[in-house]
């Protein structure tokens, strides 16, 4: 079983992103499990078909200790397996807390178990790591692999190589690597070439260039993965595409996180060529 | 027996009287791998409010800060025994989680009702502080519900040292002074503050003054009543006892109220008589000094001769002091010469600078002043100067029993009064019976073994 996380800037497109390239490799044949570490629990929405799920720690408040996996996880699109946190409304009680709490009771029920048959499991993680709650995905070994989903804007590339800091300090000391930069696209000027660049002088790769298509956003407001909602559409192939090279990739690394005047030198370079 | 040794980052919080060098090292946090005799902020907050008997004490956190510190102290109270009560929000994992509030609001809610207590004081501690509940806005939520102030005591235990906790409590129970009505107040009247009645020590002490024609207001905290606390600043003085723990307090009252302070202490013969004679003095009134003079003398002499029965048994024995605030360090050093007994240990949990120049100067050449001690420290002490007797608290206690030494609780655990002049008698008779029973001989420290 192959464990990945998502992580990147909030508002990226990291739940998005994580759902489309789980409807491609459920599409392959694959068994993955999608657990939403976000207290706003809407990481499973488009594979669900809407915010069906109850939260891992609703029911557990609700129901007290005695929970089966079949009260926290639903099957969506191809049988893709779903489970969301949850957490407490905004500026209160403690998500980070929620976040290990949830994943320990998986653990307990036996998800991740070998006779789930799973391939995949995914962590689509809330934007901000604002502390240790939201590093455990990464922590334990839980997961073992990171995506990074950023985009040409600077506040993108400034967290993705802060989230990078967390991969280091946590790769020293376990078995977590960075498998690479999903590039989703905002249209700023030579975007592709820039993220290019900023992966390998993190010592990885870009993965895949997701380009911007109002596909994505149509399907979103039908409540599916663009692979679900439209199969043929070129979207959908960029998607299938993201899916494999993730399930082909063997490059895991120790990444090597800019300096901000590193990072700020490729703005520069790479923001004003061609003006 | 190998000697012990002392953690570098201690020595400077060490010293001996009689001996040049710089001050001693205090008032800081505690050194790291020191296990420290202290307790954390939220325990003293805990200690300071918990005798106030009529209110309702809820400890917001998880269950152990409120079973740790359940009754702690024994606070002695002559009508309502709510204080007695440790009630707890019991923070579970999911409470974390979601955060606490609304299980706080609850436990309110239903203790006030079932309770119906004149205020209710709300602790924080460490993990409320970590979640960012907002207590003050539930306080604010219940206290205008249920019409009875509810104070937010901000203890989270991981804020800074004990002294932070005193400080929390101070200014949660400053919310309720100056909310009574003063009239009828005597312009002979006083507020005692800083003693705790663990024993019947704040009805000992109230006496004397009564007795004096001098109106006591409030005990802060001792039997204490959250009305008296309301109008205390109807009072003319402010004697302060527990200087560590209420001389903020003292303060606030002084800049804000114009209340004027003194730091007493009820320990021992001479303290206690010098408590009533400044009192006397402060009001300049020569009436009030005869009468001070007659309790004086009347009280020593009914004391005078068993106390000096004890003296003759116990001249020249030892004795290692460890208490929380100076003031009564300086109380029992001069107590225990009082019996004929020297220091040879003296230190603090929260003690300043001031304190220990003080300590220095009247305790006799060679005796130890350590501050912020810890149990191998304390051990050290007491074998290299062969100590028999330790007066400290619960956590002294098995130091000095597994040593083979004699113990006197002068804290939250003892039963005796040993405040005012019966005190006093008291006290003699305790340590009397310690130092003296024929117990130690049979321990190896005495009886020529390895200890």
């Amino acid at each position: 079983m192959r464990k990945v996380a998502i992580y990147g800037k909030g508002g990226i497109g990291k739940s998005t992103t994580t759902q489309n390239t789980v409807a491609g490799l459920v599409e392959m044949g694959k068994k993955v499990m999608v657990v939403g570490c976000d207290p706003k629990a809407d990481s499973t929405r488009l594979l669900l078909g809407g915010l069906a799920q109850r939260s891992v720690l609703d029911t557990l408040r609700e129901e007290g200790e005695d929970v089966e996996l079949a009260d926290i996880r639903s099957a969506g699109y191809c049988n893709s397996l779903c489970v969301e946190s949850g957490g407490p409304e905004p500026g209160v009680g403690c998500a980070g807390r929620g976040i290990i709490t949830s994943i320990n009771m998986l653990e307990q029920l036996g998800a991740y178990d070998d006779d789930q048959g799973l391939d995949y499991v995914f962590y689509d993680v809330l934007g901000d790591v604002v502390c240790g709650g939201f590093a455990m995905p990464i922590r334990e070994g839980k997961a073992e692999e990171i995506y990074i989903v950023c985009s040409g804007e600077m506040m993108a590339m400034y967290a993705a190589n802060n989230i990078c800091k967390g991969i280091q300090k946590y790769a020293e000391s376990g078995v977590v690597r960075l498998g690479g930069l999903i590039c989703n696209s905002r249209n700023v000027d030579n975007e592709r070439e820039m993220i290019d660049v900023f992966a390998k002088r993190l010592g990885t790769q870009m993965i895949h260039f997701v380009p911007r298509n109002n596909d994505v956003q149509r399907a979103e407001i039908q409540r599916k993965t663009v692979i679900e909602w439209n199969p043929k559409c070129t979207q959908a192939d960029e998607y299938r595409t993201l899916a494999r090279a993730i399930d082909g990739n063997r490059m895991l690394i120790k990444p090597k996180p800019l300096s901000i005047q590193e990072l700020e030198n490729l703005l520069m370079e790479y923001g004003l060529l061609g003006n | 027996m190998p000697s012990i040794d002392i953690l570098p980052a201690r020595a400077a919080s060490i010293t001996q009287a009689g001996q040049p060098g710089a001050a001693v090292r205090c008032g800081q946090t505690s050194v790291a791998g020191s296990v420290s005799q202290r307790a954390c902020v939220f325990c003293g907050a805990r200690v300071v409010l918990y005798p106030i008997a009529d209110a309702l004490h809820l400890v917001h956190g998880p269950i152990g800060c409120a079973a740790y510190t359940w009754d702690i102290r024994g606070a002695q109270s002559s009508g309502p025994q709510l204080h007695r009560n440790s009630f707890s929000t019991d923070l579970q994992e999911l409470d974390v989680i979601y955060g606490g509030e609304g299980k706080l609001e609850r436990a309110l809610t239903v203790l006030i009702a079932r309770h119906q207590p004149k205020a209710a004081f709300v602790y924080s501690t460490c993990i409320v502080g970590v979640i960012g509940d907002d207590v003050g806005a539930v306080c604010k939520r219940v206290a205008a519900a249920t019409g009875i102030p509810v104070l937010s005591v901000a203890s989270e235990g991981f804020k800074g040292t004990k002294k932070d906790g005193y400080r929390a409590a101070c200014e949660a129970v400053y919310t309720l002074i100056g909310t009574g009505d003063t009239t009828g107040i005597s312009p002979l009247s006083i507020n005692l503050l800083g003693d705790f009645n663990i024993a019947g020590e704040t009805w000992i002490v109230r006496d004397y003054f009564q007795r004096m024609g001098v109106e006591v207001v409030a005990t802060i905290t001792g039997d204490g009543r959250v009305d008296d606390i309301r109008r205390c600043h109807g009072a003319k003085l402010n004697l302060v006892q527990c200087a560590g723990s209420m001389t903020h307090l003292a303060r606030k009252l002084r800049d804000e109220h114009g209340i004027p302070f003194l730091k007493v202490s009820f320990f021992g013969l001479e303290d206690m008589s010098a408590a009533l004679y400044d009192t006397a003095r402060h009001f300049g009134d020569p009436a009030l000094m005869e009468r001070a003079k007659a309790i004086v003398r009347d009280e020593v002499e009914r004391v005078y001769p068993e106390l000096r029965r004890y003296k003759e048994q116990l001249l020249g024995k030892k004795a290692a002091i460890y208490v929380g605030g100076a003031f009564k360090a300086f109380s029992l050093v001069r107590a225990l010469r009082t019996l004929g007994m020297t220091t040879a240990i003296v230190g603090t949990q929260t003690g300043d600078k001031d304190d220990y120049a003080q300590l220095r100067e009247m305790c006799d050449a060679g005796t130890v002043i350590v501050d912020d001690s810890n149990p191998l420290e304390l051990a050290k002490f007491c074998l290299e100067k062969d100590v028999d007797l330790f007066i400290g608290g619960v956590k002294e206690r098995p130091i000095a029993y597994k040593l083979g030494i004699g113990f006197c609780d002068h804290n939250h655990e003892r039963k005796e009064a040993l405040a005012g002049y019966v005190g006093m008698l008291n006290f003699a008779r305790e340590v009397y019976a310690s130092c003296c029973s024929p117990v130690w001989q049979y321990m190896p420290r005495r009886a020529g073994g390895a200890a």
